[in-house]
């Protein structure tokens, strides 16, 4: 028996106690959590969908229904647009450079040698930092005068001058990028070293006997087995990643002149700092949608792999 | 670990590598935490001193004790403390009976079931935070709504961590031998007893695990805590550490990096203590 | 502490009962001394502690009131207020950004104060400062906080480059930054982050004669004048005579280039005096005002405190609103602060007549514009401040960026 983390109950006809109790202590067993999730997530985005299609004035008080005009509004942004592309690299970038950042991190964490303890634990040290907090310290780090970042590549000699890290795109946006990953490591590289506790060494023996060099186990042994493992990151990292705020807000806010913006910081700044929650309803509809799109068809693409 | 005395030349060089190949990372890791010291301990002047240097000329230890006082520190740790380990209470508590069931009793709606955790999950609070307030704002308590008031944040982060939690530990349950169970039942015992007695205990990594990512999430979380919380008294820390920043007309940074510093230190150290359930809970998996 | 955590254990049982019969109650206030809440924004360390003080002081002299202060920062002062409202919780009296005023006039929430102005308290304010609170005849804020700014000026620096009484236009700071860059240092700080970027371009715009939104109440910046100033901004950029990475630099960073002595000229506002006099006493330094372009003038902004039109208690709110503009309260804000004063009574205080420095500031009352009070001021700001950044990315040309920056500003202001 294997571990798998989709299928249901492998002990589906072993259990004996009465068929009538039995009916009912499952949905019993099920009830709080339904209780809470409806609540807390089913009415607020009711309420979205609401303030989607209605004409909300800027202090949120609905003023009638509006149709479809707050979703062609955003759609016809060119800001909207922008970000929206931008979602997509940030989201590739951050999710694939943590993917692949994390299989060689998981694979040296795997075996055993000295201090693997202490390095495993320096390793999962970024996730203790509270996300906004990071961003506060990795923003102050790469402060272009009074930063360690630049003074340290300077007397290193790798640069010449101070790079004003957040002052334009093209550095601000990497950069950010570059934290995302950083950040993410540790939660990806902790399900891949439990993906790789699952393959049983008798398999590695087994390859070895057979003649099989590193990088081919790798290939076709390790990595097939590790699969549904970097499924399951891929799929996690991404709604994190897409819905990801403080790293972007607190280091340039989107800007400047919202070239770091991406959906979700977007978002907010409808929301909170433009007064316009109908508009921000539809923003945040638009990135449901998006989620969910991809989530299921992800899904549905790798989840035959898995049986 | 290693047993003394086998320490042998391929563990070495193993060692070696090892450290060499995470060593980038490490750097990366670590520096948030050097700059973090650095600066914490540096006198405000030098804080902006021109160009800046690592290491503080004297150790400026009473910027830790002028920020407790500015930020009220300890209010503002007292509020991540009881926020984020109610809600990993509260999610365990919900959690726990509904992994069970998921992964113990079959019953005819557990497909569609996953499919709405699995929904709730891409629910992100920052996607619903305007509809979350307008529904704390509508339920009126005392003389005030539920707006601003620690126990809403409680309760909305249990309910968005509960897809994942249920899960983590459903997949976790199920590689638990059912056999053991049976052999209780064989026994005797009701099936109450055998989950409390035979169960539970097995359960316990898995809980934890689920436990500490859950604490985590709540501790780190920064835009419901941020729409929700108001009053000075009730800001987690978090919070308080980024209005020392935002639009703030002078931004006194040593502060800032000493506030950060003590913030993430509980949390650290309980991982530190923690790592070892879970890598245990993780390698669980490969048990048979 | 434990009692704290017990009100909340209640609480929570009731609201999930409520939550499954999703009804909502309106709260009924049992009879008691009258509280009122006052939502003050984050100035710095002493404003928290002066309102309590008030707040006491008032209590005292006034036992049946109780006031109840809340401090929130700036950038989420306007969101919290307009969340607050929506959800029907709002304070009694809040602090507002006089520019964001319309919109709480146009939605009924802002009292009319007049009604409870006697003569003797109109007479109190000095001339100009109460206009921007007044739409549609009717005066909606008190103006808590005023300020207005001007040029900051490193002695040294500038008088190597030849002025030693400051820049009078800016070709006098062209001048200078040119000559402040051949030394190695940068001339004319220039901020293009966060907050107030559309502002900094404002005393430009104003300093050839333009204007942000025009008398038809549509967007004005676009004008000749308003490519003007944004052209010679972007020179300024361009030939090194800024610091770099002007999309980097807040205002708070600014300040601090220039308390470092590492930055020849910078606008900014009074409360820099108080900061250079406490983080860098040694620095020698001028004020002067706003370079000209073809006109002087300089930004005056006030903060306004309001009435929420949907407060239980007016009578009580607007007997502590007396009390905070009488004269011993606004001396001791206004001086605590590193504000510019507002009430005649203020002006008559030895902390003002002996203040040089702040003389200046007090001198351009008269030519100062006020940010326009339009609606949806944000929209607006957001729009100059993008077009701004733009340009300064090399995004765009002035003339472009300020064309489609109107654009979008008259579809903030037609709404």
């Amino acid at each position: 028996m294997s571990l798998s983390l989709s299928a249901p109950a492998g002990t589906a006809g072993r259990v004996r106690a009465g068929r009538l109790r039995l009916t009912l202590a499952p949905w019993l067993l099920i009830l709080p959590s339904l209780v809470l999730t409806i609540t807390i997530i089913g009415y607020p985005f009711y309420e979205i969908v609401r303030l989607s299609v209605s004409d909300v004035s800027r202090f949120g008080l609905v003023r009638g229904y509006a149709g479809l005009t707050n979703f062609s509004t955003v759609f016809a942004d060119p800001i909207f647009r922008d970000a929206l592309l931008r979602t997509l690299t940030w989201t590739v970038g951050v999710v694939g450079g943590t993917i692949i950042a994390s299989v060689p991190v998981a694979l040296v964490l795997r075996r055993d040698f000295i201090g693997r303890g202490l390095a495993r634990t320096l390793i999962m040290l970024p996730w203790s930092i509270s996300l906004a907090m990071a961003a506060i310290v990795w923003l102050w780090a790469f402060n272009a005068d009074y930063g360690m970042i630049n003074a340290t590549l300077q007397q290193f000699g790798v640069l010449r001058t101070s790079v004003q890290w957040m002052a334009w795109p093209e550095t601000a946006f990497p950069v950010e990028i570059l934290i995302g990953i950083i950040v993410s490591i540790p939660f990806t590289s902790t399900i891949l070293l439990g993906g790789l506790s699952s393959i049983p060494n008798e398999v590695y023996e087994a390859a070895s006997i057979d003649g099989a060099r590193r990088l081919q186990t790798f290939r076709h042994i390790t990595l097939p087995l590790l699969a549904p493992f970097i499924n399951i990151a891929i799929v996690l990292n991404v709604i994190s990643v897409f819905n990801s705020f403080p790293i972007i807000w607190v280091m340039t806010q989107g800007g400047p002149d919202n070239s770091t913006h991406i959906l979700v910081t977007y978002l907010y700044e409808l929301s909170f700092r433009l007064g316009r929650p109908g508009q921000a309803a539809a923003v945040s509809l638009a990135m449901l949608a998006i989620v969910f799109t991809f989530t299921f068809v992800y899904l549905r693409l790798r989840v035959p792999e898995e049986a | 670990m290693i047993p003394r005395g086998t320490i042998t030349r391929r563990i070495v060089r193993r060692t070696a590598i090892s450290w060499l190949v995470l060593s980038p990372l490490l750097v990366l890791a670590l520096l948030p935490f050097a700059v973090m010291l650095s600066t914490a301990l540096k006198p405000l002047p030098e804080v902006t001193a021109f160009p800046p240097r690592w290491l503080p000329s004297r150790l400026a230890w009473q910027n830790f004790v002028d920020m407790w006082a500015t930020v009220d520190f300890g209010t503002g740790l007292a509020n991540s403390l009881f926020i984020s380990l109610t809600a990993t209470l509260l999610t365990i508590l919900v959690s726990v009976p509904a992994g069970y069931a998921v992964s113990r009793l079959p019953f005819r709606g557990v497909g569609a079931y996953r499919q709405f955790l699995l929904v709730t999950k891409m629910l992100s609070p920052i996607l619903l935070v305007l509809g979350l307030f307008r529904m704390a704002a509508s339920i009126h308590i005392g003389d005030g709504t539920l707006v601003d008031t620690r126990i809403i944040v409680v309760v909305i982060y249990a309910a968005f961590n509960i897809a994942f939690a249920v899960w983590m530990l459903a997949a976790y349950f199920a590689t638990i031998p059912i056999e053991l169970e049976e052999a209780a039942w064989i026994d005797g015992a009701n099936r109450l007893q055998s989950v409390v007695r035979i169960f539970l205990p097995l359960s316990l990594p898995a809980i934890a695990v689920t436990g500490i990512v859950t604490f985590v999430g709540s501790w780190n979380e920064f835009v419901v805590a941020l729409t929700m919380l108001r009053d000075p008294s009730r800001l987690t820390l978090p919070l308080k550490v980024v209005n020392l920043v935002a639009g703030r007309y002078t931004v006194e940074w040593n502060q800032v990096m000493a506030a950060t510093l003590l913030a993430t230190l509980p949390v650290a150290v309980v991982f530190a203590a923690l790592q070892r359930y879970l890598v245990q809970g993780l390698t669980l998996g490969a048990v048979k | 502490m434990s009692r704290d955590l017990m009100r909340p254990w209640r609480r929570a049982v009731l609201a999930l009962a409520l939550c499954g019969l999703a009804a909502t109650t309106p709260a009924t206030t049992p009879a008691r001394a009258e509280t009122v809440r006052v939502t003050v924004s984050y100035y710095s360390a002493t404003t928290g502690p002066y309102f309590e003080k008030m707040a006491a002081e008032f209590h005292a002299a006034n036992p049946g009131i109780d006031v109840k202060i809340e401090v929130v920062n700036w950038d989420s002062l306007l969101q919290k207020l307009r969340t607050d409202v929506s959800g029907g919780v709002n304070s009694d009296i809040s602090i507002l950004g006089t520019r964001s005023l319309l919109d709480f006039v146009r939605d009924g929430l802002a009292e009319p104060l007049d009604g409870y102005m006697s003569p003797e308290f109109k007479n109190r304010f000095i001339g100009q400062f109460l206009k921007p609170s007044q739409i549609d005849g009717k005066t909606y804020g008190l103006p808590i906080a005023a300020s207005a700014r001007a040029m900051f000026y490193n002695k040294a620096m500038l008088t190597k480059a030849g002025f030693p009484d400051g820049p009078k236009t800016w070709d006098d700071v062209v001048a200078a930054a040119q000559k402040i860059k051949a030394a190695g240092s940068a001339g004319f700080g220039l901020m293009a982050k966060g907050t107030e970027v559309d502002v900094y371009y404002y005393y430009a715009l104003w300093s050839y004669g333009g204007d942000v939104v025009g008398p038809d109440g549509k967007a004005a910046f676009d004008s000749p004048a308003g490519v003007k100033a944004l052209t010679l901004y972007k020179s300024l950029v361009d030939q090194g005579l800024t610091q770099d990475g002007v999309t980097n630099y807040t205002r708070t960073d600014l300040q601090e280039l220039f308390k470092q002595g590492r930055v020849g000229m910078i606008i900014s506002l009074p409360f820099m005096i108080n900061q250079i006099a406490k983080q860098a006493p040694n620095l020698e330094y001028g004020i002067v005002p706003v370079p000209t372009g073809t006109v002087q003038s300089t930004y005056a902004v006030t903060d306004s405190i309001i009435m929420f039109s949907n407060s239980k208690v007016k009578q009580a709110a607007w007997k502590f609103l007396d009390f905070l503009f009488t004269k011993q309260p606004r001396i001791e804000f206004t001086t605590s602060e590193g504000f510019l004063p507002t009430t005649q009574a203020e002006l008559t205080d030895p902390y003002f007549t002996q203040n040089t420095r702040l003389k200046v500031f007090v001198d351009l009352l008269p030519t100062a514009h006020f940010a326009p009070t339009v609606t949806g001021w944000e929209d607006t700001a957001k729009a100059v401040s993008d077009a701004v950044q733009s340009v300064y990315l090399d995004k765009a040309e002035p003339a472009a960026a300020l064309k489609q920056a109107a654009d979008r500003a008259n579809l903030a202001l037609g709404k």
